[in-house]
């Protein structure tokens, strides 16, 4: 009997099928009588749709059909809607042009659906696409945050004036004022966090099935959320009964928060597929995917950090300006104005806070989520403010940070923004990664460095994030007669081993061999929840598989006592067997489980946390730059993570490596170039946008902590998906202004790219 | 017609010559293995062997198999169940999401029979697939893994 139990560092069950060629991704599955659509894009940022002439394309072999936003409206099909109930600063709600599957009237970035075409093959598709013929008036737009807040710049939608869909202010100006009118010293910092593209190695693709019976819709797609795709496509997209739709997911390569929306794609292969009879298959260029997978970041801050003469912190004022692109329907405006804020103050004691987030619209691709979500910006923010201060206040930044920490006996804490922290220990987590860093060390490695003509960095960064979005999860568990328990949950596997740590807390809390578990995922009609996103898989999803086992064995104690006939206080359980106590009565749980009619005994189980998770995290990275060449070599590593209780540690470390491995590539080599004026992507294949390699990155060493668990639910896991991401950025980019402060830089934007930095010593050489 | 082996079997497809292997992989032959990444030969995940070569499948006209030898991930293993390499991806636990790696394994495949036993640095410029996950290390770890597996082995 093999039982995985919780803390093990088992491999993975998805691993028999991913690395034979058995994987089942939403591209290798091929529906019965398949079409293929070809989507017709706007080359314009903005433009009229003066008129769509299709007579050529239907004309042309396997075509079946050509659809614009007009037709779709014609029948019914509404736009993707605003589900995020924001406000603007005049108190309206939070307004932008409408997202339509297929642009209605205006396209208004490059790369938006505007007609589709359906054929036999996918070359057919192609091949009528290019004859579809769009006449458009080209209107002035607006790329840039900067050109999007001019005072006479383009409005994208009358009703958002100023190109601002949504806007928060959080804190107390007036204290935060007196704080910085008290101060002895103020560090200011302003950058910018480049837009990025999430590139999943597996594109988005969908296929859209018709069941003219039932009439049922059936989308299969690569999604993070099947449940919560079905509900925007009944409820607000389709407007028909929830069972009228249903959404499958398969095996997904990458997703990354990107696979978290419902795209225009979708809509318009269920819709094709409706309309025609016939399932309609599509998949994704990379192109497709640089121009209109939701892309991440791109947002201007501004900040400024009183501090008293000890360091001690006393105010902050933050200045927050997010770029969501040209529809407010996913969560970029939600990021930007709300989930980021959420851990502004990091881990520090600030007494008082003034912020102001604002959300812009601008004729660029949608803005959503990406990896982090508005942490990795607010992280980047508060640490580059922290090492900046410290430089000037001639502090150790290490020694600053401890100076201002959050203590442990202040737990419950609640933050300026009223955010409530649990659990956490920030001073036992900075002496870990001084240790574990070498941290005093790194004077003798610097010296060393610059003998082989290398300048060589450091920094550290402490901090935590937000984990969550919804704090409730229903799973139901079956304990089948054939002497398997199967799980049905709504959350997604996507990469991040979830299977695994689920059947290792079920397997411990029943007792049971974990070849006996099976967890049934991706496919609305077997369950409802959230899904995976923000980091929430398993300390919502995980508590969930524990309490439903632990229902599961109080449930059957009361069955096993009617079939024992004793009373159900006299009855204990142990690995997967019923006992009367003091006797040498029993009933197995399987056997247990065969006596309903239906031959299985089902649990139904919702777990609801006390509020979100704060994964803690601390990062210490050295950095070599060669100042002849400007390029930077990450050269050591090192991350403590206190993600709560460790169900799985490989998993775990691997998630640090892969979140790291990402802020590394924001940090040093990707960038999302428009055009300024013609609204063009430039970047827009992997030849142009620059993804760490294998010769990029160095091996990791990172640690968990397990001595301050979660108190808010019962497993006592955070979450670990997005922290290597959120603590990345900061650690790399002030390692590398380290490095480069004796030469006179003190500030570089993101990517650091080698010719950045050249050029940065450059300048500061010139000047 | 178009006749060349896939994983030792003779194949003949009624494809355009010019037809990228992958989509005559994929589309014509079912071996779904092989995965699309980018389309211009610049991440590796459509990467198989064209006699002991690597290549990217992507970019290559079926026309220039005719009469070779394409191996893909579904033959990688050959008689065994398991290729040394597909073995040590489980115990370094190297992937995450997965639509990478069957790309990976055939890059590192053909790495370790040109070179049988490569340094972390030849791994490094010899594996240039990109995987967004970020599994270099555990990547490095396993090709080196099965060197040794090799090389006690012979």
């Amino acid at each position: 009997m093999a039982k995985y139990g919780i803390g093990q560092a088992i491999t993975r069950r998805e691993d028999q099928r991913l690395l034979f060629g058995t994987g089942q991704y939403v591209d290798d599955v091929a529906a019965a009588g398949e079409t293929f659509v070809a989507f017709v894009r706007s080359p314009h940022a903005r433009a009229r749709i003066v008129s769509i002439d299709s007579d050529e394309a239907r004309a042309m072999p396997g075509v079946l059909g050509v659809f614009t936003g007009a037709d779709l409206q014609a029948d019914g099909v509404n736009p993707i809607p605003i589900s995020t109930p924001l406000k603007r600063a005049d108190g309206k709600p939070m307004v932008a042009p409408p997202n339509n599957a297929l642009a209605i009237g205006e396209a208004m970035y490059v790369g938006e659906a505007v007609a589709a075409v359906v054929a036999q093959t996918r070359a057919q598709a192609e091949d009528a696409a290019e004859k579809v013929m769009v006449e458009y008036e080209e209107q002035p737009a607006v790329v840039t945050l900067e050109a999007a807040m001019k005072p006479d710049a383009p409005q994208l939608w009358a009703d958002a004036p100023g190109n601002i869909a949504a806007q928060t202010r959080f804190g107390d100006a007036k204290a935060c004022d007196a704080a910085f009118a008290r101060a002895k010293h103020v560090a200011k910092v302003q950058f910018h966090n480049q837009r990025l593209v999430p590139v999943s190695m597996e594109p988005r693709g969908s296929i859209g099935e018709f069941d003219a019976k039932s009439g049922r819709m059936i989308l299969r797609t690569s999604c993070q959320n099947p449940a919560g795709l079905q509900g925007t496509l009944a409820d607000a997209v389709f407007k028909v009964p929830k069972e009228k739709v249903r959404v499958l997911v398969g095996d997904v390569g990458g997703g990354f928060g990107m696979k978290t929306q419902l795209y225009p794609e979708d809509i318009v292969c269920l819709y094709a597929a409706r309309k025609l009879g016939k399932p309609v298959h599509w998949r994704a260029s990379r192109a497709e995917e640089f121009l209109a997978g939701n892309h991440g970041r791109d947002q201007t801050d501004r900040a400024e950090l009183a501090l008293d003469a000890e360091g001690k912190i006393l105010g902050l004022r933050v200045e927050i300006t997010g770029n969501i692109g040209a529809h407010a329907s996913g969560p970029g405006a939600v990021i930007v104005v709300a989930v980021g804020p959420k851990v502004i103050t990091g881990v520090y004691h600030i007494p008082a806070l003034d912020l102001r987030a604002t959300a812009v619209l601008t004729n660029t691709n949608v803005v959503g989520a990406y990896r982090g979500a508005g942490r990795p910006e607010a992280i980047y923010l508060i640490e580059r403010l922290m090492d900046q201060a410290a430089y000037e206040m001639k502090l150790d930044p290490a020694e600053l940070r401890r100076r201002n920490f959050i203590q442990p006996q202040q737990m419950p804490y609640t933050t300026p923004m009223g955010e409530k922290f649990d659990s956490g220990n920030f001073p036992h987590m900075l002496d870990r990664i001084l240790k574990h860093a070498d941290w005093k060390g790194c004077d003798a490695r610097k010296k060393e460095s610059q003998k082989r003509g290398r300048l060589r960095g450091r920094a550290i960064s402490t901090f935590l994030e937000w984990t969550g979005v919804v704090h409730e999860e229903t799973i139901d568990l079956h304990v089948e007669a054939d002497g398997r328990v199967k799980i049905f949950t709504a959350m997604q596997a996507m990469g991040q081993g979830i299977e695994t740590s689920y059947v290792q807390i079920v397997s411990e809390t029943l007792g049971i061999d974990a070849e006996q578990i099976d967890i049934v995922q991706g496919d609305s009609d077997i369950a409802q929840g959230i899904g995976s996103m923000g980091s929430r898989s398993l300390y919502i999803g995980g508590s969930a598989m524990m309490t439903a086992s632990n229902d599961a064995i109080e449930k059957g104690k009361e069955l096993a006592s009617s079939a024992l006939e004793a009373s159900s206080g006299d009855i204990g359980y142990k690995d997967g067997r019923f006992t009367v106590a003091g006797t040498d009565l029993g009933i197995g749980l399987f056997e247990l489980g065969a006596k309903p009619p239906e031959r299985r005994t089902a649990i139904k189980s919702t777990q609801k946390a006390g509020g979100h998770t704060w994964p803690v995290s601390c990062h210490v990275f050295e950095v070599e730059v060669d100042p002849e060449t400007g390029v930077t070599q990450i050269v050591k590593y090192t991350t403590v993570d206190d993600v709560g209780r460790v169900i799985n540690p490989l998993i775990v470390a691997g998630q640090v490596h892969g979140g790291i491995a990402q802020a590394a590539g924001q940090a040093l080599m990707e960038n999302t170039q428009y055009d300024a004026e013609s609204g063009q992507l430039i970047t827009g294949s992997l030849l142009d946008y620059c993804i760490p390699r294998a010769d990029d990155l160095p091996n990791f060493d990172t640690f968990t902590d397990e001595t301050t668990p979660c108190k808010i639910n019962p497993l006592g896991a955070k979450g670990v998906g997005e922290l290597g991401t959120v603590g990345g950025t900061p650690t790399i980019i002030n390692a590398l202004i380290d490095a480069l402060r004796p030469l006179g830089v003190h500030h570089i934007e993101m990517p650091a790219t080698p010719e950045r930095v050249w050029r940065a010593i450059s300048q500061a050489k010139a000047a | 017609m178009i006749a060349f082996k896939v994983n030792g079997r003779t194949v003949e497809v009624d494809a355009e010559p010019d037809t990228p292997l992958l989509w005559v992989l994929r589309d014509y032959l079912n071996l779904t293995g092989t995965k699309f990444g980018c389309g211009v030969a610049a991440c590796g995940a459509c990467t198989v062997h064209l006699d002991a070569a690597a290549v990217r499948s992507c970019v290559l006209p079926v026309s220039a198999c005719a009469g070779r030898s394409v191996t893909t991930i579904e033959g990688l293993a050959g008689d065994g169940a398991r290729h040394p390499l597909q073995q040590a991806w489980i115990d370094r636990q190297v992937p995450q999401c997965g639509y990478c790696q069957s790309g990976m394994l055939m890059a590192a495949a053909a790495l370790l029979r040109a070179n049988p036993n490569p340094s972390d640095s030849d791994i490094a410029s010899g594996i240039t697939n990109i995987c967004r996950c970020g599994t270099y290390g555990r990547i490095r770890a396993a090709i080196r893994d099965a060197a040794r597996a090799r090389g006690a082995r012979s």
